[in-house]
This record gives structure tokens, C-alpha cells and sequence, in this order.
């Protein structure tokens, strides 16, 4: 089970942070910040900038994403904004605007 | 499973939070919480802001108001300071609360319906207030048009100053009352209030 689960229907607005897993199938406005790894589903909608260990993107996303490991912007993902990250991928059908910086 | 929210443990949130569904919070929430479904707050959560939920089960800290549509329960080892508001409110032992509680009905509706009744439930303040808006309206007309009549009364009280005097200590008894009611009234009336409250309870 994940640490943090923001569900369907529910919203924050203003800075989350976490040392643990954070899920995303609602909404995060602000920022959002974890050591571990951040996961926005399908469905989510995410205007904050990301990050975490490994950020896996199969919502909409608006903001800069920053991992210390990796990025997947996965099937049906939408991101705009800018990538920081050693490891990047781009699933085929993920949406994707913004610059990439893999030197890390 | 989408409808229902986890803060964890290990997640701090610098905002509010809002929504439908249900929540947990075992971690830190420093904003107002507010969804249409129930929230569950841990033992080690701590939120500092408000929390609306239809049934709140709250056994970590709060420093806010806490208002359940339904219900409320605040479990042994809770630490709430704040209002709690709810239709049912439970407080297990052990649990510490500081605030008002009030197991009315809904806050919006509770508060104009209980003032109402207080203004009602005090005719004597509320009758003088009433009867100060139409004396005052008179009055302005009046004392214009009453004017001329206060000189004659004058003269006739020089010409017979034993009389006038014991005119004006009769009339000043019957003034008097009225006047010097109020003073007297203020611990006398709290104890008619009391006596008539008690009265109109019986």
C-alpha cells in the first residue's frame, strides 16, 4: 500500500512533501516532493512541480519534474515542463513538452 | 479504492485539502481539510487547521474546528483544541478536548435559531427597544408643537411654591419609579429574569 494516496475526487492545494510513496489520482496544485517514488495515474492531474526517486507519469502533469533516478512518462501521459533526470522515457502516445537535462 | 485518500505517515501537507471521498491522515496537515466523505485521523497525525467530514474519527492531534455532518467521535489519546460541531459527538476517555462542543444540528442553521429564540426569550429588553422607536418618532413631532405648553406650568409653580413642591414630590415618585426602576432593575431584574424564567419553565 502506498504511503500517501491522493484519491479521485480529492485536491490539495499547497505543498506536499514525504519521505514515502505518494500516488496521485486526484489533484496536487503547489508542489510535491518525495524521496521515494511518485507515481500520477491515469486520471490524475498534477500543476505543482515533481519530485522524487522515480516519477512515473500516466496523468496530466504541469510543472517541472526532477528525479534522482528516474522519469517515465508512460501511455496516455501528458507533461509539460521541463525534465531533470538520469534516465527518461517516453512511452509511445505520451504527450510530452519541455526540455530534457539527463546530466545529473 | 480511487475514492478513498491516504496522507501517510511520512507526508507533510502545507495546504488545504478538499474533496470527495474518504481520507486518512496518519501524517501532518497544516491547512483545512474538508471532503464530503468520512475522515480518519491516526494517532500520530496532527493537523493544524479545521476538518470537515460527514463522520470523523479523530484520535491524533487537531488544532482546529472540528465539524462532522454526522457524526464525531474523538478517540482516547486525541488532542483537540477547538470547536467540535456535530449532531452526535462522541469523547472516549482519555482524550483530551479543549473548545466548545455542541451537538446541535448544523452550525448555520443552530446559530440564528438560538439567537432568535434569546431576543424572544427577553421581552422586557426587547420591549423597551420597541417602544423607544415609537416614542422617538412622536417626540420629534411633539416637543416642536409641545413646546409653548411647558411655560405656562412654570409660572403657576413660583406663584405657589408649597404647592409645587409637594406637586413635584408627588410627581417625582411616580417619575421616580420609572426613572430610578432602571438603576435598581439591573440586580433586581436579573433576579425577576430568574424568578420569570423559572416561572415560565415551571
Amino acid at each position: 500500500m502506498a504511503g500517501t494516496v491522493v484519491g479521485e475526487g480529492l485536491s490539495i492545494e499547497g505543498d506536499l512533501s514525504s519521505d514515502e510513496e505518494v500516488v496521485v489520482h486526484g489533484n496536487v496544485r503547489g508542489k510535491l516532493t518525495t524521496t521515494d517514488q511518485v507515481s500520477i495515474a491515469s486520471g490524475g492531474v498534477v500543476q505543482a512541480d515533481v519530485s522524487g526517486a522515480t516519477v512515473s507519469i500516466a496523468g496530466q502533469v504541469t510543472g517541472d519534474v526532477t528525479a534522482s533516478e528516474r522519469v517515465d512518462l508512460q501511455t496516455g501521459g501528458r507533461l509539460v515542463g521541463d525534465v531533470k533526470a538520469a534516465r527518461f522515457t517516453i512511452a509511445d502516445g505520451a504527450s510530452f513538452k519541455g526540455n530534457v537535462d539527463m546530466e545529473m | 479504492m480511487a475514492a478513498v485518500s491516504l496522507i501517510g505517515r511520512g507526508t507533510v501537507v502545507r495546504g488545504n485539502v478538499r474533496g470527495d471521498g474518504s481520507l486518512e491522515i496518519q501524517g501532518r496537515v497544516e491547512g483545512d481539510v474538508t471532503v464530503t466523505g468520512d475522515v480518519v485521523l491516526g494517532e500520530e497525525a496532527v493537523v493544524r487547521g479545521s476538518i470537515t467530514g460527514a463522520q470523523l474519527n479523530i484520535a491524533g492531534t487537531v488544532q482546529g474546528d472540528l465539524r462532522g455532518t454526522e457524526s464525531l467521535l474523538v478517540e482516547r489519546g486525541a488532542r483537540v483544541v477547538g470547536d467540535l460541531t456535530s449532531p452526535r459527538i462522541g469523547v472516549a476517555p482519555g482524550a483530551l478536548v479543549r473548545g466548545n462542543v455542541r451537538t446541535d444540528g448544523e452550525a448555520p442553521l443552530a446559530t440564528p435559531v438560538a439567537r432568535r429564540p434569546g431576543l424572544a426569550a427577553q421581552p422586557h429588553r426587547s420591549a423597551a427597544p420597541a417602544a423607544r422607536p415609537a416614542p422617538v418618532a412622536a417626540p420629534k413631532l411633539e416637543p416642536v408643537k409641545a413646546a409653548p405648553p411647558p411655560p405656562p406650568p412654570p409660572p403657576p409653580k413660583p406663584d405657589e411654591p408649597d404647592e409645587p413642591d409637594a406637586d413635584e414630590m408627588e410627581s417625582e415618585p411616580p417619575s421616580a419609579p420609572a426613572a430610578k426602576a432602571p438603576p435598581p432593575v439591573v440586580p433586581a431584574l436579573g433576579k425577576h429574569a430568574k424568578a420569570k424564567k423559572k416561572r415560565r419553565d415551571g
